[in-house]
C-alpha cells in the first residue's frame, strides 16, 4: 500500500514539474494598429527598363551602424511587394501562398495583431509601438535573401527616412506612393482610419474612394503608361476630379445578361477629388445590403459596378458606354464587383471595359446558413493606372455543421 | 518414406548453394567514369565552327587558362561572325592588336558555370562579371506573363543572340553566339562616334546644334547613327549640313531625333518586350519636340520611323529598315551607352523647318 501511495505521489510531482513551463507573452503596451501598402506600381516595359522594382523592406526604428547601414530595427518588414489588387479583410495571404513576397504588412509576417475593435476584424493590421517611430524604407532586390544578409552594397537605397507619430489604439494605413510622376518622386501617406468610430449599420454597405495617383499621371504620354491590357479602362488613369457612379445588378451566375436592381442604376455616389499629400479620410457612401427586395434576408446575390466620370459626362449617355473606345483619354474608368474578383467579363460587352475586383459583400458560412451575406466596409484607392480595395469585416459567427 | 522428406528439404538448399557459387565474375568489367572529357579549350580547337575564335584565343593566351580548372562559360562567336567583321583567316587574327584583342575576348568568358536555366526567366540586362574585368549584360526572352506554353527562350548576351546553348565541358559550358560581342570600356559614345570618320557629317550636324557634348555625360544614350553614306544616299553631303543656318532648323527634331535619352537599349531588347509585354512597337516622343521616334520589330529586323507627333493629322517624315542580318554593326556598348549603326534617314532638313 506504501508502495503504490509513493509511486501516485512520483506521478504527481512528476506531472507538476511537467506542467511548470515559462511562457513569455510578447506585449506592446498602449499599441497603435498599422498596416502599410506598396502602391508603387512597376511594368515590364520597354519604357520601365533602367528604372528600379520597388521590392522594399521597411525597418521602424532601425538600428544603423557607424557607417549608415542598417544592422536591425524593433519592426522589421521585409519583402514587401507592390501590393495586391484585393487586401482580403484578414491575412489569408500566408496560407494561400508558399512565397516569401508580402503584399502588404503585416500580411504573411508573424507579429501581433489588432483586436477586434468595434465589432471589426483588425487581424489585417500589426501592433506598433505607439508615440514618435522613425521609419526607413530601402529599396532591396527582388529575391528570397533577407534583408540584413544582403551584400552590403545592396543596402544603401533608402527611399524614404521619416518620422510618424501614432497614437495608441488609433487605426492606421500607410502608403508608399509616387508622388509626382515626371520627376518619379516617392514619399508616404498615412491614413488615420476613422470606421471603427461611426455608427455604420451591419445592413449597409459602405465604400469610400482615394485617388492616389501622382500628379501628372493622366496628363502623361499615352507610352510612358503601363501598356498591360488587363488594366482595361485603368491603363490612362483617370481624371482630378471623377464623379462615382453605383450600380447594383442581380445574380453572379450570367453577369454580362444580369437584370439591374430596381433603383439602383448609375446612382451617384459622390466625387472623387486627387490628393496623395493628405491623410484625411473620405466619406463613406453606402448602399443596403437588402437592395434586392425579393433576397431572403439570409443571403442576396448582388454585384456592384462602379464608374468613374469627368465632371460633364452624362452617366446615361456618354461616349464610352458601349465599352468599344480603346482610349479613354482618362475621362471614364469603371470595375465590377463580382463573386471573387477573378471573373473576367467579356471584352465587347459594356461591361468588357470594367476591372474585377471581388464582391463588396462577403457570402460564407456562418452559423447554420450557408452562404449568409454580409456588409463590409470597404475602400477602393486608385493609384495610376491601378484600382484597389481593402475590405474590411465584421467579426462574424463560425460555421455550425449539422 | 522419411528419406524422401530429409531429400526434400535437401534439395532446396543444394540448389542455392549452387546458385550462389556459380555466381563467380573474375574479369567484372565496371564502367570507369571518362577521364579525357573536354575542357573548353580543347573543345573550341577541335571544333571547325569556331576556329576563328579558337585562333583568336590562342594568340592571346587565353586558351591554356580555357584548359585550367575553371568553371568557365564560354560565349563563343561562331566564325560567321569573326568573318562579317573582315576576318577570314586565322592569319587575319594575327594582324590584330594582341591587347585589345584579348580585352575583347576576355569579355566573352564568364569566370562561373552559367546555364540557361540560370538566368532569370524574362530577365534583362542582367549583369555577369567576365574575365576582362567588366560585366555583360544577359537578357533572356522566354514568354509573356501566365503563358509559359508559349514559350520563346531567346537568349541573347550584350545583344547577341545564343544560337547554341548549354554546350556541357568538364571545365564549364559553352554557348555559341551569331555575333562578337563589342564593348568599348572607358570610351563614351561621343568619343567612338569621334575615332569613327564614317559618322563625320552625322557628328558635324550635332556639333552644330550643340548636341554633341552632352553626349560624354552620364547618359545613358541609345544611338541609332547614320553613317555619311546614308547621308549622301539622301543627297545630304558634308556641305549642305554645313550650310545649314542653326536659326531655321529644329536641331533636335533633325539631328536629336536619333538619340534615345537617358535609355539603354540592345536591340534585342525591343524582341524582349514584344514577347513579354506585347510591345510590338515602341512610340517614345523625342525630347524637347511633338515629333516620334518608332521602332518595330518584325522577329529579328527592325524599322525605325519618325512622325510628327500623336495628333492628326499625323505627317510621316521618313523611315529606315535595320536588318537584323546587320547585327554586327548594332550593340557597340560603351561607357555612358549604345551605338547603332543605322542605313538611313529618318528625316530630311526641309521637314525639320522652324
Amino acid at each position: 500500500m506504501m508502495k503504490r501511495i509513493t509511486l501516485v505521489m512520483m506521478v504527481f510531482i512528476l506531472l507538476v514539474l511537467a506542467g511548470c513551463r515559462k511562457v513569455d507573452y510578447t506585449l506592446i503596451d498602449q499599441p497603435a494598429y498599422l498596416r502599410v501598402f506598396n502602391d508603387l506600381n512597376y511594368a515590364q516595359s520597354m519604357d520601365a527598363k533602367d528604372s528600379k522594382y520597388p521590392s522594399l523592406c521597411m525597418i521602424i526604428n532601425p538600428v544603423l551602424d557607424a557607417g549608415g547601414m542598417p544592422t536591425g530595427g524593433e519592426v522589421v518588414g521585409d519583402f514587401l511587394d507592390k501590393r495586391d489588387t484585393y487586401a482580403p479583410p484578414y491575412p489569408s495571404h500566408v496560407g494561400n501562398s508558399t512565397s516569401v513576397q508580402n503584399p502588404e504588412y503585416p500580411g504573411k509576417e508573424d507579429v501581433l495583431v489588432g483586436p477586434i475593435l468595434n465589432g471589426f476584424d483588425l487581424s489585417s493590421w500589426a501592433q506598433v509601438r505607439s508615440g514618435k517611430l522613425r521609419i526607413m524604407f530601402f529599396y532591396r532586390p527582388f529575391n528570397t535573401t533577407p534583408f540584413f544578409e544582403l551584400d552590403d552594397r545592396l543596402k544603401h537605397d533608402v527611399l524614404v527616412d521619416t518620422t510618424l507619430t501614432l497614437t495608441a489604439k488609433e487605426v492606421y494605413t500607410l502608403h508608399v506612393l509616387q508622388k509626382d510622376f515626371l520627376t518619379k518622386q516617392t514619399g508616404l501617406l498615412l491614413r488615420q482610419e476613422n470606421f471603427h468610430k461611426l455608427p455604420l449599420s451591419d445592413t449597409m454597405a459602405y465604400v469610400n474612394f482615394y485617388n492616389y495617383s501622382a500628379k501628372g499621371f493622366w496628363q502623361a504620354d499615352y507610352s510612358l503608361k503601363n501598356q498591360d491590357v488587363s488594366l482595361r479602362s485603368f491603363k490612362y488613369g483617370v481624371k482630378d476630379t471623377m464623379n462615382i457612379f453605383l450600380t447594383l445588378y442581380k445574380g453572379q451566375t450570367t453577369p454580362d445578361k444580369s437584370p439591374f436592381i430596381k433603383n439602383f442604376r448609375g446612382n451617384y455616389l459622390g466625387t472623387m477629388i486627387r490628393n496623395a499629400d493628405a491623410g484625411s479620410v473620405n466619406p463613406y457612401y453606402d448602399f443596403p445590403l437588402w437592395a434586392d427586395t425579393s433576397a431572403d434576408g439570409i443571403r442576396t446575390d448582388i454585384w456592384e459596378r462602379l464608374e468613374f466620370l469627368v465632371q460633364g459626362l452624362d452617366i446615361s449617355d456618354h461616349p464610352y458606354i458601349s465599352g468599344g473606345l480603346s482610349n479613354t483619354y482618362a475621362n471614364y474608368a469603371a470595375a465590377y464587383c463580382l463573386l471573387n474578383g477573378k471573373v473576367q467579363i467579356g471584352g465587347s460587352s459594356p461591361l468588357g471595359s470594367g476591372v474585377p475586383l471581388p464582391n463588396l459583400l462577403v457570402s460564407l458560412h456562418s452559423g447554420i446558413d450557408n452562404p449568409r451575406t454580409f456588409a463590409t466596409v470597404s475602400t477602393i484607392e486608385i493609384v495610376n493606372s491601378h484600382i484597389y480595395l481593402t475590405t474590411i469585416q465584421r467579426k462574424y459567427p463560425g460555421p455550425v455543421y449539422r | 518414406m522419411k528419406t524422401r522428406k530429409y531429400t526434400g528439404l535437401l534439395l532446396p538448399v543444394v540448389i542455392s548453394s549452387a546458385l550462389f557459387t556459380s555466381c563467380k565474375h573474375e574479369d567484372l568489367a565496371v564502367s570507369k567514369p571518362n577521364e579525357n572529357v573536354r575542357t573548353a579549350g580543347d573543345f573550341i580547337k577541335n571544333n571547325y565552327d569556331f576556329s576563328l575564335f579558337y585562333a583568336a584565343l590562342d594568340y592571346t593566351g587565353l586558351i591554356r587558362q580555357l584548359n585550367e580548372k575553371g568553371p568557365f562559360t564560354v560565349l563563343a562567336p561562331a566564325n560567321k561572325a569573326f568573318m562579317e567583321l573582315g576576318i577570314q583567316t586565322a592569319a587575319d587574327v594575327q594582324r590584330l592588336n594582341r591587347d585589345s584583342l584579348k580585352q575583347a575576348m576576355a569579355f566573352h568568358i564568364l569566370t562561373r558555370r552559367l546555364m540557361q536555366a540560370d538566368v532569370p526567366v524574362n530577365g534583362v540586362d542582367i549583369e555577369y562579371e567576365t574575365l576582362a574585368g567588366i560585366p555583360l549584360y544577359a537578357t533572356f526572352a522566354c514568354y509573356a506573363p501566365g503563358n509559359s506554353a508559349y514559350s520563346y527562350d531567346k537568349l541573347y548576351f550584350s545583344g547577341s543572340f545564343a544560337y547554341r546553348k548549354d554546350v556541357q565541358l568538364a571545365n564549364g559550358v559553352l554557348h555559341a553566339l551569331v555575333k562578337v560581342m563589342k564593348q568599348y570600356p572607358g570610351k563614351t559614345v561621343r568619343q567612338w562616334l569621334a575615332d569613327r570618320p564614317d559618322y563625320s557629317i552625322f557628328v558635324s550636324g550635332l556639333k552644330k546644334f550643340g548636341l554633341w557634348d552632352e553626349l560624354a555625360g552620364d547618359g545613358p544614350f541609345t544611338i541609332f547613327a547614320p553613317d555619311n553614306k546614308a547621308f549622301t544616299d539622301a543627297g545630304i553631303s558634308q556641305a549642305v549640313v554645313d550650310d545649314l543656318e542653326t536659326d531655321k532648323y529644329i536641331g533636335q527634331r533633325l539631328f536629336g531625333a536619333y538619340i534615345l535619352y537617358k535609355k539603354r537599349y540592345f536591340l534585342a531588347d525591343k524582341i524582349l518586350f514584344n514577347i513579354v509585354n506585347g510591345e510590338a512597337s515602341y512610340l517614345t516622343t523625342i525630347r524637347n519636340d511633338q515629333a516620334v521616334f518608332g521602332w518595330y520589330d518584325y522577329q529579328g529586323d527592325y524599322n525605325l520611323s519618325l512622325t510628327s507627333g500623336r495628333i492628326q493629322p499625323i505627317i510621316y517624315y521618313g523611315s529606315v529598315d535595320v536588318p537584323g542580318a546587320l547585327g554586327y554593326r548594332l550593340d557597340h556598348l560603351c561607357s555612358n551607352g549604345i551605338v547603332h549603326d543605322t542605313p538611313g534617314l529618318l528625316i530630311k532638313p526641309e521637314q525639320a523647318l522652324k
